[in-house]
């Protein structure tokens, strides 16, 4: 393989392909990364099993070819060499090593067979349809914060995508839950969704696809089979193994009939939550909230540390309740609505609370409140 | 190197001596606190053998003249704290670790009282005078040869190990005074020709590692060194709260560790909760007729503080203890120990999935019930004292064989 690129393409695509490999790994070759050249470009591929990414860039390919090398340290070399450099990557004729030479620069590293790289991307397809990749991330982003990491309950280590019917429409609905709290996202079913099986996208999944879709504009296309989702926004293809289990059903632990509405400022709420939360040693300490006409008063006691409360004026016109919340959960779904109001819907201080934006049905959070 | 300042001060055969202390006519005698079981005994009595745990029988069979006394339950906690509260005067650096011994450091303190060595002398007669018990105190470098030294002072006497000879004192001394050396590694050193602590300290890495596993070997190496960097904490945070209950010799079955558990679940819940605290692991600890002990732990994916689903907790780890030694027709002890502990104030309501886990889930909706009726039965006791308000289970399913006042006593961290 004789392969020449700019230093720019090659550092992107590494840049987006060596955060699959695992620091640490007991299969030498999942360290490294595929390289192969040929018909004038250059294809990188990196995989920790469950997860790959293959990007595709540029390159003026003297002889095709391919080979792997260690991830981290390609990447290393190829971060640290000047900007607008030219890289050239050979391997010798025994095809022990790779050379990597950019002007006075010159790396050899040691390389493993290409033939022994595993390859996820086996597998047919059934499903395949294409949307914005706003869209996408937007999805992924309103409910990744509720995914669970509990291993025991693996099956809730992902979002759940898939399609559900609204009247005569079909929406892509995104669910994820940690057993406290509970995210949904929903957007109108792209073509070619509607008959899309339920799958569990797994964390790391889609801590990666927010990564790698950064420009808004660009059109994603998503494949989906029983097993695997595949994720092409232009050179970038992520291949990924879905969660092999049962999501539970989500919808009946999404409250209806809860008739205590609070209306209050999404900003202010969030920032007197913040600020009472202060007293609060532990991670998530209880906020309790009294609500009564028109007001809202925050309460957190720390028996170590002290007290504190904050007054807020709120649209509230039902019976007084007290309830307490983990601090850090609201301040989670604080940032993830987008309206300038929030909306809680409470029943009792031991049931499920709604929470949405004033203005958007598409998104809704369900939190459990914490006994004081 | 530095000098030797930490002290360990251990009451000699405590309760027996409190005995003998508040009876004069049962000095120099041998005695034993108990019934059924041998408690605790007194020097004289153990030089004929007699141990704690031992059955009554069996001791009265090695002593003829053993007299048993049935234990001045509620002065045991008093004059222990007495005996310790003397440490307190010398330095602020101290770690109490049971009811009868603790750890000084007087690092500094030389200056105002002395020398360690005078130090420990004028503790040593201080808790003679006041509280009226023999203690023995061992002065070292590090706590490891500090508890090593009190042992070899044992009976009433003072021990001071000058750090220009530690090694060659440590390396004569018999491997089962070590930290972590208990009967069954004792054996398994023995097997090997281990019987001395310097011998130990000779054994390639290797063979002691195949031996004990890499990190029984590599703790008891540098402890064979006298490399031993733990401080004297005082004030120490607890890291793990426990009891354990002494049974006597009892079958092994169901009948007689569920009650015995979740007496200590109440026990042990009711500490975690008074400290704001909730455990992720849970240990148990049986032991065997014939003394060997065996351990099972898991770690839960939430902390837990409720005094039944510790208790469900404790009994599925026994039972499954005791599946694994089908041979063990007899328990003399069981002990439940919870680590891992975390700060929690209030507790997270899990939403109502139903997803058939929820048995040992905090936030479940039964977590949850077990959570507010436990908050309750606190707040009762606390106003009107532990016997106010309890489990039926419990109050029903007592054991009798050890006194309570002793169980209290027994709940010492493990």
């Amino acid at each position: 393989m004789r392969a020449t690129l700019e230093r720019s393409n090659l550092l992107k695509a590494l840049n987006h392909v060596h955060r699959v490999v695992e620091r640490r790994n007991t299969i030498p070759i999942l360290s490294n990364v595929l390289l192969r050249a040929e018909d004038g470009r250059l294809r990188l591929k990196a995989t920790d099993l469950d997860l790959e990414v293959t990007e595709t860039v540029p390159a003026e390919v003297r002889a095709a070819g391919g080979t792997t090398v260690p991830a981290y340290t390609l990447y290393d070399i190829v971060r640290k060499l000047p900007d607008g450099a030219e890289v050239a990557l050979d391997t010798d004729a025994e095809g022990r090593t790779l050379t990597v030479q950019s002007g006075r620069s010159h790396f050899s590293l040691q390389i493993l067979p290409e033939a022994d790289f595993p390859d996820l991307t086996a597998g047919e397809f059934a499903v395949r349809f294409t949307l914005a990749a706003a869209q996408f991330r937007a999805l992924m982003e309103r409910t990744q914060f509720a995914i669970s990491t509990e291993e025991t309950r693996y099956y809730l280590n992902g979002i759940y995508l898939h399609i559900v019917a609204s009247g005569d429409d079909k929406l892509l609905r995104a669910v994820a839950t940690d057993g406290h709290r509970l995210a949904q996202a929903q957007i109108a079913a792209p073509a070619g969704s509607e008959a899309m099986p339920g799958v569990i996208v797994p964390r790391k999944t889609v801590g990666e696809l927010q990564k790698l879709l950064e420009s808004p504009d660009a059109e994603v296309t998503v494949e989906v089979s029983d097993t695997k989702i595949r994720v092409t926004e232009g050179d970038i293809v992520l291949t990924s193994k879905l969660i092999d289990g049962t999501f539970p059903d989500y919808v009946r632990v999404i409250p209806r009939g809860n008739d205590k509405v609070l209306k209050v400022d999404r900003g202010a709420f969030s920032e007197a939550v913040d600020r009472v939360s202060t007293i609060a040693s532990e991670r998530g300490r209880a906020v309790k909230l009294a609500l009564g006409e028109g007001r809202m008063v925050l309460t957190v006691n720390n028996p170590d540390s002290g007290s504190a409360t904050e007054e807020l004026g709120v649209d509230f016109a039902a019976e007084p309740i007290e309830i307490g919340f983990n601090s850090k959960y609201l301040l989670d779904i604080g940032a993830q609505l987008r309206s300038g109001t929030a909306v809680f819907k409470l029943a009792d201080p031991g049931s499920p609370t709604l929470i949405q934006d004033d203005d958007n049905p598409d998104a809704l959070y369900v939190l459990m409140p914490m006994r004081v | 190197m530095s000098s030797a300042t930490i002290l360990h001060a251990d009451l000699d055969a405590f309760y027996a001596s409190v005995e003998q202390m508040l009876d004069p006519k049962l000095k120099g005698r041998p005695i034993a606190v108990g019934g059924g079981v041998v408690l605790a005994a007194s020097y004289e009595a153990k030089a004929f053998g007699v141990k704690g745990g031992m059955p009554g029988r069996q001791a009265r069979a090695l002593c003829p003249e053993l007299h048993f006394v049935t234990g001045h339950f509620d002065q045991y906690q008093r004059l222990g704290d007495a005996a310790i509260g003397v440490l307190n005067d010398f330095t602020p650096a101290v770690e109490r670790i049971s009811i009868d011994e603790a750890f000084a450091d007087v690092a500094g303190c030389e200056h105002l009282f002395g020398s360690p060595e005078a130090i420990a002398a004028r503790v040593r007669q201080r808790v003679r005078d006041e509280v009226g018990l023999p203690i023995s105190v061992g002065v070292a470098r590090t706590k490891h040869l500090a508890k090593i030294a009190s042992q070899v002072a044992k009976p009433d006497g003072l021990v001071v190990v000058d750090p220009a000879t530690e090694l060659a004192f440590l390396h004569d001394l018999p491997v089962g005074l070590m930290w972590g050396v208990g009967p069954a590694t004792r054996t398994r050193l023995a097997d090997v020709g281990v019987a001395t602590i310097g011998q130990l300290a000779a054994m390639p890495g290797n063979s002691l590692e195949a031996l004990l596993g890499p990190a029984a070997s590599n703790k008891l190496r540098a402890l064979a060194w006298n490399r031993d960097e733990r401080a004297v904490e005082s004030g120490r945070r607890a890291r793990s709260i426990g009891a354990q209950s002494a049974l006597g010799r009892k079958p092994a079955t169901e009948a007689v560790y569920r009650p015995a558990l979740l007496y200590l679940a109440d026990r042990v819940a009711s500490r975690l909760r008074a400290k704001s605290f909730a455990a992720r692991t849970v240990t148990v600890r049986v032991r065997f007729a014939d003394l060997r002990a065996i351990t099972r732990s898991v770690t839960l994916d939430k902390p837990i503080a409720a005094t039944g689903m510790l208790a469900e907790v404790a009994t599925d780890l026994v039972a499954v203890a005791l599946a694994d030694h089908p041979a063990e027709a007899f328990i003399s002890l069981v002990a439940i120990a919870t680590s891992h502990l975390e700060e929690v104030s209030a507790l997270q309501l899990d939403l109502p999935f139903d997803l058939g886990d929820e048995r040992r889930r905090p936030g479940s909706k039964r977590g949850a019930a077990r959570w507010l009726v436990d908050r309750a039965m606190d707040r009762v006791r606390e106003r009107f004292g532990r016997e106010a308000v309890g489990y039926a289970a419990i109050a029903l399913g007592r054991a009798a064989s050890v006194p309570d006042g002793f169980r209290e006593l027994a709940q010492r961290e493990l």
